[in-house]
């Protein structure tokens, strides 16, 4: 499967997916929209995994274990 | 009081105050007067809060009179974009019409450090709707209409603090809080001609302020100066317990004089490349006017998709932030048609794709650090075109439509910039020179923008008629 066959396969799925969440509140027209918006994210989501990073490369998160002091 | 002190610094004000020439129940009476005589040509205010301002401005001239001068900020009068909470039945909208009477029964911290510091809340300055991170595609995106611009009234003041910029430029507050997560504080003072600062991520609190994204989302002045932003932020930086991602870093502004120093500029490789020609040229004359203040380089930042490392981080998390709002429906009642639909495609965004973003982020941020570690900071056009036209469509990198290295870069690895305006091009618009620099370095970055500003002209310039 080429790279764009992919990229269209993918956009199909997630649009079938926001389509069986919020499709009985949106238009064709809307639909239409949200199909290019979801075209960006797949783009933008191959554009990130094609970076390679190591096991060592954390994200970037300012978690704190918690505890509640008296 | 007359009006000429409009137009007129915060540092100058705050002198005629101090020296008691200038009262600041007057100066209230001027801005609130303008707020509500001129804020409506704009769509620029969304409540004039003249209550709370004229017993602030009250309580501020008595303790003045009686000796006890807080500081430059002492009586200043000053508007907040409408997405930081306020208290008193001072609505707080977010621009979105969902939310246009709800009400806080408390005050953001950058309100109480503002409150603190003396200064005087006139007004809750109108805003793109959620601060535009739901898709608005053109300048009709907020209950109150499209931001107008006072340089061009039939051209955007630019998103998302869209009143911030357009009540400084039009005169109608000496200096108002904007919000930035990505963009929104150095659009509007680009397109409106005036010194806009965002801060280093976790330099002002949040507390109170609308969450789009809470990894990328900073609170910062837009004013006529450079020198007036710093006197802003060292009154709403700090550590606060509200908020967690506030660093326990004291900021006091360094006012000194730029000319003791020569600076180490850079520029980075095709930064201009989409530019508008106006843009780049002024970008150009810019460049002569810093190397009269020190040195100009290029640089060059590693391969990675920066664009797409914060766009999908600040997607993933407006969707989170939001999520009642969009799951509910209520989003139909927004004012951009776009933004009705637009989120539900966030849904796309899967949870491994925003981890990679994140940890890209971490590359990223070290990846921005070597570059400027040698540097003052790196100089660039603020923004790529002029402001767009009132029925335009707005290009823009969070959508895809335009590329901002400097903005993903700095917003995604949260450094701090200051823009400040350096001409004009199509239309009579002004454009604008943006300074960027390490984490925490605001007095660096503030004394270049002040050293360009004394060699140059541009932000004494006013729109006419006001």
């Amino acid at each position: 499967m080429s790279e764009g066959d992919a990229v269209r396969a993918e956009v199909e799925t997630l649009l079938a997916l926001v389509r069986a969440r919020y499709g009985s509140r949106l238009s064709e027209e809307q639909l239409a929209g949200v199909r290019t918006s979801i075209e960006a994210i797949v783009q933008a989501s191959h554009a990130l995994r094609a970076v390679r990073l190591t096991n060592a490369d954390e994200p970037a998160q300012p978690f704190a274990a918690y505890r509640a002091e008296p | 009081m007359a009006e000429d002190v409009v137009f007129t610094p915060v540092r100058q004000l705050a002198e005629g105050i101090r020296a008691r020439r200038v009262s600041p129940v007057a100066l209230a009476e001027t801005f609130l007067d303008r707020l509500e005589r001129l804020g409506p040509r704009y769509n620029a205010v969304v409540t004039v809060t003249r209550d709370r301002a004229i017993e602030q401005a009250r309580r501020a001239e008595a303790e003045i009179a009686a000796g006890r001068y807080r500081g430059p900020l002492h009586g200043i009068p000053y508007g907040a974009k409408d997405l930081l909470a306020t208290s008193g039945g001072i609505p707080t909208t977010w621009g979105a019409a969902p939310f246009k009477d709800r009400c806080f029964d408390f005050d953001a911290t950058a309100i109480l450090k503002l409150e603190a510091a003396g200064a005087v809340l006139c007004a809750k300055l109108a805003m793109v709707e959620l601060a535009g991170g739901m898709g608005y595609r053109q300048p009709n995106a907020a209950f109150t209409g499209p931001g107008v611009n006072p340089w061009n009234r039939e051209a955007w003041s630019g998103g998302s603090s869209s009143g911030s910029g357009s009540a400084v430029a039009a005169g109608l507050v000496p200096f108002a809080i904007g919000s930035e997560t990505w963009g929104s504080i150095l659009s509007p003072a680009g397109n409106c001609g005036l010194a806009g600062l965002r801060p280093t991520y976790g330099r002002v609190s949040r507390h109170g302020a609308m969450a789009l994204c809470w990894t990328l989302d900073k609170l910062g002045p837009l004013a006529l100066t450079a020198d007036d932003c710093g006197l802003v932020l060292e009154a709403i930086a700090g550590r606060d317990a509200a908020d967690p991602t506030t660093v326990d870093r004291a900021y006091r502004y360094d006012a000194g004089a730029p000319a003791a120093r020569s600076f180490r500029f850079g520029v980075l490789r095709g930064i201009t490349d989409g530019c508008e020609d106006a843009v780049r040229e002024n970008f150009a004359r810019s460049l002569e006017v810093l190397l009269g203040l020190g040195t100009v380089e290029e640089v060059a930042l590693p391969d990675l998709p920066y664009d797409d490392i914060t766009r999908t981080i600040l997607f993933a998390e407006a969707a989170s932030a939001f999520e009642d709002l969009i799951e509910s429906g209520a989003i139909a009642g927004l004012t951009a048609p776009e933004d009705r639909y637009t989120p539900y495609a966030r849904d796309a965004i899967l949870a491994k794709d925003y981890v990679k973003a994140l940890r890209l982020r971490s590359a990223m941020a070290r990846a921005a650090d070597r570059v400027l570690a040698p540097l003052d900071a790196l100089v660039a056009p603020g923004r790529a075109t002029v402001a767009a036209m009132l029925g335009a469509e707005v290009r823009s990198a969070i959508r895809g439509t335009a590329r901002d290295v400097m903005g993903a870069v700095g917003n995604g690895a949260g450094l701090p910039a200051v823009a400040v305006p350096n001409g004009f091009g199509a239309r009579g618009l002004p454009t604008s020179l943006q300074f960027m620099g390490r984490a925490w370095e605001e007095n660096t970055i503030l004394a270049a923008a002040r050293a360009y500003q004394s060699a140059t002209d541009w932000h004494r310039r006013h729109p006419a008629d006001l």
